[in-house]
């Protein structure tokens, strides 16, 4: 279990960390959100000991995070974080020994990591010679090849296929069913949707969201209705606490202020011709931009 | 800890010997250290001369002067030049020159007393033209005093050279002056290759350093081994590469020697004997014992100082151009020691030049040839190691701290300004 408690972190008058605090529990994924410079990059560093907070402290199962810990800590960085001279099985040997595993059994794990991922045949060869999809599956292995406690994925589906996103995906949830804890960030956050069972966002530092997704959800005010039918969305945009009536793949997409609303659309449309009427939540995508209030990638 | 250390100086450290380059790279300064020492025998193999003959064919126009010229040639005890009198006309001689023959032609006058001409096909070599006209002007003297009717033991005494007894009163200092010729032209030689193998490190550790940040595999190194490990791991290493190459290097020579003294007759281009001879004469030899010592532990504190500045400043780039950038101070202090040294005879003891033996970086090549030299003491030079032994235990102290804090940092600003940034910050 990983405990992050109340850590800052501060640059000169810059606080890149504000009061900080989450727990991630053994096979739980965890979602980080926060547009860039939000001080993600500065948790993850913190957590894996490379800075240390002014105040505030990471616990990983009740003990403080040093280098005698790092062995049980997974880490795939957001930029790619390989020696691009070095084959795909030196690469993979060099930061397995580095978490203290011997030549034996890297070999074994990772033609099974391999084999898992459908390449194979590219043991020996350079990593500058493979594919940025290829490049980010062995840095992803180099990241679990020890069957870490805590795994760190920051954005770890970049420049994956479909077909890759779901090995990758499937990795992932073998590796929560295992056990581990995983802190999980991306952009995208339909994968953060996909994944995350608790989250928190950052706005330049601050925790500005955090709790369970679907609590987060529920209790968010606004909500979407989706209308299949013939309506008036003239009349519907007259109604008061409805934000903005869209079409979306066929379907009207009716944005409100609060459940209340629901309920005078409703009314509104209940006599026409109308095959599906569907209050549901707003996705994560609208929460992490309404409440950051910018725009993000 | 203690063994992700020794893993990661292992893979520093094949990084640069299991390479074809590293291979390469000692194959062709084996062969070329071999064929420089026995040049001669390769030349005189393939039919040339390296130390070919000067025949000097003297035209003796006077009568009296060839046997005067002929024995002031024989007093300089040189055995590449021959002197022989002919007596045919100059036209035929000159026909006949060939190329390594010197053509003389010594005539009377009735002011200058002697007049001389010579002749060759080509230029000729300084040394040689310097020998003849020196005997050329010897003549001269000897014939004007006798045609003055100077008495014979008198211009004996006169042509014989003087007599110097040299006193110095320093007993530390050298009791030949000409020490200093000596000194300026081995000592170059011998620091050239510690010079090379100086840029090679803080090119080793700052591109190895760079390599790893720019590729951002730092951030994964760093969150398993503490930055003083990964430092302390990438300094040994390449220590420990710049002195096995150090005795490769020695190694070659003596296979180059020994070839030299096994194959060869003729006299090598680089005179052993004779440089010994004079460092034994100089009284070189009998400081060695404290030289050497002393010397090797500059080189090897020398060696950690670098190599400790190349990877705290390599840790503040982010990329090889920064790196080039924040490498050349380095370059310049290490070729302003190299040059220092070289020109050590010239301050003459100076307090400057005593001074400068002290600074670290520029004492491992300054500190030795001044002791050599007579120009500073034992002491000098052991304060050189202690000032040199501070200074290391302040960069480790201090630049491991700025390291630790450089090495994740990739912001693109001015990297001086990030290193004062990152010494500030950690303090």
């Amino acid at each position: 279990m990983l405990e992050v408690k109340n850590i800052v972190k501060k640059y000169g008058t810059n606080t890149a960390v504000n009061n900080l605090s989450f727990t991630v529990d053994d096979g739980e994924i965890f979602g980080l959100l926060g547009e860039n410079g939000a001080g993600k990059t500065t948790t993850f560093r913190i957590i894996m000991g490379l800075l240390e907070p002014n105040s505030g402290n990471v616990l990983l199962n009740h003990e403080k995070i040093d280098y005698s810990k790092t062995d049980k800590i997974g880490f795939v960085t957001e930029e790619r974080s390989l020696l691009t001279k070095l084959s795909v099985q030196e690469q993979i040997e060099f930061y397995a020994t580095l978490k203290g595993m011997e030549k034996q059994e890297i070999d074994k794990r990772l033609d099974q990591w391999l084999a898992h991922f459908e390449i194979t045949g590219y043991k020996n060869r350079k990593i500058k010679e493979l594919s940025k999809g290829n490049q980010q599956k062995i840095q992803f292995i180099s990241a679990v090849i020890h069957e870490p406690k805590l795994l760190i994925l920051d954005e770890p589906f970049t420049g994956l296929d479909p077909i890759n996103v779901k090995l990758m995906k499937e990795a992932i949830i073998d590796l929560k069913n295992k056990g581990c804890s995983i802190i999980f960030s991306s952009h995208q956050m339909e994968y953060i949707e996909d994944f995350c069972e608790k989250l928190v966002i950052l706005v330049k530092g601050k925790p500005i969201l955090e709790g369970n997704l679907k609590d987060i959800k529920e209790s968010y005010a606004k909500k979407n209705i989706l209308i299949k039918g013939d309506i008036d969305t003239d009349e519907i945009k007259k109604i008061k606490g409805v934000i903005s009536v869209g079409l979306e793949k066929g379907e009207y997409v009716v944005k409100i202020e609060n459940m209340d609303v629901a309920s005078k659309v409703f009314a509104k449309i209940k006599n026409n011709n109308i095959i599906k009427y569907d209050v549901e939540e707003p996705s994560l995508n609208e929460i992490f931009i309404e409440s950051v209030g910018g725009i993000h990638e | 800890m203690n063994k992700k250390f020794w893993y990661l100086t292992k893979l520093s450290l094949n990084k640069k010997i299991k390479t074809k380059w590293f291979y390469i790279t000692n194959i062709i300064l084996a062969i070329a250290i071999i064929v420089l020492v026995n040049i001669s025998s390769i030349i005189e193999f393939f039919g040339g001369d390296f130390d070919s003959q000067t025949n000097v064919v003297v035209v003796d126009n006077t009568n009296s002067a060839f046997e005067i010229f002929l024995n002031t040639i024989n007093s300089y005890d040189n055995e590449d030049i021959t002197v022989t009198k002919s007596t045919e006309s100059i036209d035929t001689l000159k026909e006949n020159l060939e190329d390594e023959d010197l053509l003389v032609v010594i005539n009377s006058d009735s002011v200058e007393y002697l007049k001389a001409e010579v002749i060759s096909e080509n230029a000729i070599d300084a040394l040689t033209y310097q020998i003849i006209s020196q005997a050329l002007n010897t003549t001269k003297t000897t014939v004007g005093m006798i045609s003055e009717n100077i008495d014979p033991s008198v211009l004996a005494n006169i042509s014989q050279n003087i007599t110097i007894d040299r006193v110095i009163l320093n007993e530390e200092d050298s009791t030949d002056e000409n020490m200093n010729l000596v000194m300026s032209s081995i000592f170059p030689t011998l620091i050239l290759p510690f010079f090379m193998l100086i840029i090679f490190l803080v090119q080793m550790v700052g591109g190895e350093i760079c390599e790893e940040k720019t590729t951002r595999s730092m951030e994964i190194i760093i969150s398993n081994v503490s930055p003083k490990t990964h430092l302390l791991s990438k300094i040994l290493a390449s220590n420990v590469f710049v002195i096995v190459q150090s005795l490769l290097l020695i190694l070659y020579c003596l296979i180059a020697f020994l070839i030299s003294g096994s194959i060869s007759s003729a006299s090598s281009i680089i005179d052993i004997g004779g440089i010994m001879n004079m460092l034994n004469a100089s009284g070189v030899v009998d400081k060695l014992w404290i030289i050497i010592p002393i010397t090797l532990i500059m080189i090897l504190l020398s060696f950690v100082a670098y190599s400790l500045v190349a990877g705290i400043l390599a840790s503040m780039t982010v990329n090889i151009e920064d790196f080039n950038q924040l490498q050349t101070p380095i370059m310049l202090i290490t070729l302003a020691g190299y040059y220092l040294s070289v020109m050590a005879a010239m301050f003459d003891g100076s307090i400057f030049i005593r001074i400068i033996s002290y600074v670290p970086f520029l004492s491992v090549f300054i500190s030795p040839t001044l002791f050599v030299l007579g120009q500073i003491t034992v002491v000098d030079m052991l304060i050189s190691v202690i000032v040199l032994i501070l200074f290391v235990w302040i960069l480790l102290k201090s630049g491991l701290k700025v390291y630790k804090v450089g090495i994740l940092n990739y912001s693109s600003g001015n990297v001086w300004k990030k290193f004062a940034s990152a010494f500030k910050r950690s303090e």
